[in-house]
């Protein structure tokens, strides 16, 4: 008995977890997007760069649900996004604005257990692997304000992975950071987008980091804010902080992004 | 606390005791007449009287709970319309120009108005000592709702946290530090407005007790209460100073 | 948008409004209350027989040199303790020890030395302007840039010139925020002073119209006391901008 085929659903492309459709967002009378249209599939690092003023930013927050588009729509998983939602994590650049200065380490990631109605009783447990994962064992006790930036930084990533988004949302994360704690940051990122499968859209000024990190990168171009180019990132993963960074595919891409960004500023 | 802290707080103390010295010599050479300035022997007698015969102790209790009650209600209502004010753009837009306003008007002008209404009695002083402790509590309450980081409640957004969520643990814990400020000013007023009260209404209190004094020329009688009244602005302070320190402490950690 | 101008007087004039008809509907008999428009016409009464302005002038001028002598007092005793840390330190536990003893406290003290009258409550306002001036000039001296310090030793100023020509500009920003501080606790305890017992100025005006079961003059007054307040705080204001620009708005909280 010949088994039946049943007509697959087209799974080369995947449907989407982010979309952007026509997407232009208008505020006090200056257009700083539009004609922003593009797809992010489940499991996908997406990087967008871009000068100063392109509204990388801005569409980062119309995907967070912070901002509603003036035209076009966004949807998440289908739904159009009316407002921020618990499965999609920001985590931002001012990472001491971010997080609750009265409340420690663990209390901070504690914030986000609590709204998802976590018991008491499975917080600490949560919390101690959470701060593992990023690195941060044994911190649950400091304040924000005894810990480095870059481990401010960790610990919003690890009170963002409390929320167990289906979506991550990182506006240059590390543009506060020393170069080396950057790195370190950049790796650990990919390891545990890896480990959750999380789908994230990562918002930088630095091009290298957007190649490095991403599986696709997006340029804005400034004024208003446009899509001016995409790139698809073919290199191997893991990456290598020396391998990926030597390897000629990359320095082709970084050429090519250069080139975009100074024809942009023009 | 380490040794050169305390050496210094020692030699504070004794120049402190030298100029009590000063002023035991000037009293005693009656360099003033003792009618106007008693000595610290005289006073410290008349404290010790005062406590053994209760009077004192009944006195000072009359201006505690004056105090007590109207920082209480002042606490509660100002800070309860200050986080309703303060985390309101609107409501801060028309509300906020005419506290300010009123906030360099002497509270003691109420006084009248307040007598007009209840007459000279307990009623007159507690709404008196409640009104004029609420200002310094809701302003600061204002500012601290209104000073919330924005960027905590773009999180609060995130995680979909619900209304009473938000106050409590984003606004309120965030504007403490000016709450507790706030709550240290009401404090003095509420001080200050208890003793008015007593003068003018001879109400139980320490006011009372010194102004009587002062009518009958009971100098040692008049400075015990005084160093009493002191005393209890030095306390409310210090407690102040203790609650801030264990509540705000994530504010000193770090840097 | 309705400007911010207009929102901020919306409140004031809907309550004035709201409170004229009010007493207009009840026909207000009352010893505590009276319409806005009785208000207005008491305050000018006052004004035209002269009551208010010798009343406003007695508040003033006992306001005024209370914050004169405390502010001198405080700026004297401020500054020294800022520059000598020794002093600072013995002086602690006196200051600490004296500071919070509320002013109106030694109101009966004062009463039984000098009597009813000016020097009284000038004695007791300006005993009140000396501690905000004392701990604000202090911290504004202990907190002048040590940079302009070693300056001024590399100089070899003397230790006059250094205090004239260096530490009282760098500090006189905040020394002048203290003084406006330290003038409208001066208003305020004048006016306390009065109200409890001195028989002179605006306290005892609006007291002798309550007394009088006068309820709109008692308002009159207590509306001339908050407007006397708000000018001189902002008048200061503008000289503090005037005198030091920019500069001196830093950190400034009103």
């Amino acid at each position: 008995m010949p088994s039946a085929v049943w007509p697959q659903a087209i799974s080369c492309t995947e449907r989407p977890l982010i979309k952007f459709t026509d997407v232009a967002l208008t505020l006090g009378g200056k257009t700083i997007v539009e004609d922003i249209g593009f797809d992010v599939r489940p499991g996908e690092f997406l990087c967008i760069i871009g000068a100063s003023g392109c509204g990388k930013t801005t569409a980062l927050r119309l995907a967070a649900g912070l901002y509603q588009p003036s035209r076009g729509t966004v949807t998440f998983d289908g739904e159009p996004m009316l407002a921020p939602r618990r499965d999609i994590a920001i985590v931002f650049q001012d990472y001491g604005k971010a997080l609750l200065p009265w409340r420690t380490a663990a209390g901070n990631i504690s914030l986000a257990l609590e709204t998802m109605g976590v018991a008491p009783s499975q917080r600490t447990a949560r919390i101690d692997e959470l701060l593992n994962k990023v690195g941060l064992p044994g911190h649950s006790g400091k304040y924000p304000a005894e810990m480095s930036g870059g481990m401010q930084q960790r610990l919003q990533i690890a009170r963002c992975l409390a929320q167990e988004p289906k979506a991550l949302l990182m506006d240059e994360p590390f543009g506060a950071l020393d170069a080396m704690t950057r790195q370190g940051l950049q790796d650990e990122v990919l390891s545990l987008v890896a480990a959750s499968r999380a789908t994230v859209i990562f918002v930088t000024h630095d091009l290298e980091e957007a190649i490095y990190l991403g599986d696709r990168v997006i340029g804005l171009l400034p004024h208003p804010g446009r899509i001016g180019i995409e790139l698809k990132i073919d290199l191997p993963r893991p990456r290598d902080q020396l391998r990926t960074r030597e390897n000629p595919e990359f320095l082709a891409l970084r050429r090519e992004l250069f080139d975009f960004i100074k024809a942009s500023e023009a | 606390m380490n040794r050169s802290v305390l050496y210094w707080r020692a030699a504070s103390f004794i120049v402190a005791a030298g100029f009590v010295a000063f002023w035991q010599i000037i009293a005693s050479l009656r360099l003033v007449s003792p009618v106007f300035l008693p000595g610290p022997d005289r006073a410290w007698a008349s404290l010790l009287r005062g406590f053994a015969s209760g009077d004192l102790w009944e006195k000072l209790q009359g201006t505690l709970a004056h105090m007590a009650y109207g920082w209480f209600v002042a606490s509660i209502a100002g800070i309860a319309l200050g986080a309703m004010i303060g985390s309101s753009r609107m409501m801060r837009s028309y509300v906020a120009p005419s506290l300010e306003f009123l906030r360099p008007l002497p509270v003691s002008a109420i006084i009248p108005v307040a007598i007009a209404m209840f007459g000279l009695t307990q009623g007159m002083a507690l709404f008196v000592i409640a009104f004029g402790a609420i200002w310094p509590m809701l302003l600061a309450t204002i500012h601290g709702f209104a000073a919330v980081e924005p960027r905590l409640y773009e999180v609060a957004r995130s995680l979909h946290m619900s209304r009473t969520a938000v106050i409590f643990k984003i606004a309120l814990p965030s504007a403490s530090p000016d709450i507790l400020s706030g709550m240290r000013l009401s404090l003095t007023v509420a001080l200050i407005l208890s003793v008015v009260c007593e003068i003018l209404a001879g109400l139980d209190g320490l006011g009372h007790w010194v102004l009587l004094s002062a009518r009958a020329f009971r100098s040692a009688d008049l400075f015990a209460g005084v160093i009493l009244l002191g005393v209890i602005g030095y306390l409310t302070a210090l407690v102040m100073s203790v609650a801030e320190k264990r509540l705000l402490r994530w504010r000193s950690s770090g840097h | 948008m309705i400007p911010e101008r207009t929102k901020a007087l919306l409140l004031p004039v809907a309550a004035v409004a709201g409170l004229e008809l009010w007493a207009r509907a009840i026909d207000l008999q009352s010893d505590s209350l009276a319409p806005p428009s009785a208000i207005a016409a008491a305050l000018a009464g006052a004004f035209k027989d002269g009551s208010i302005l010798i009343a406003t002038r007695d508040t003033l001028i006992s306001a005024f040199a209370g914050l004169l002598i405390g502010s001198a007092i405080g700026l004297a005793l401020g500054i020294a303790l800022g520059i000598f840390h020794i002093f600072d330190r013995l002086m602690e536990v006196t200051i600490e020890a004296i500071r919070p003893i509320p002013s109106i406290a030694l109101l009966p003290i004062a009463l039984i030395a000098l009597g009813f009258g000016y020097r009284m409550e000038i004695l007791i306002v300006a005993f009140a302007c000396i501690w905000p001036i004392l701990i604000l000039s202090r911290a504004a001296v202990g907190g002048i840039e040590p940079r302009l310090i070693e300056v001024s030793r590399a100089l070899r100023l003397s230790p006059v010139d250094r205090v004239r020509k260096i530490i009282i500009p760098a500090a006189l920003p905040r020394i002048f925020l203290a003084f406006r501080l330290a003038a409208g606790i001066a208003l305020i305890v004048a006016v306390t002073v009065e109200i409890a017992i001195n028989p002179i100025g605006l306290g005892a005006a609006i007291m002798t119209a309550q007394q009088a079961l006068r309820p709109d003059l008692m308002l009159a007054y207590l509306l001339w006391i908050g407007i006397v307040g708000y000018l001189l705080n902002a008048g200061l204001v503008v000289a503090q901008r005037h005198l030091f620009g920019r500069a001196a708005l830093v950190g400034d909280a009103a």
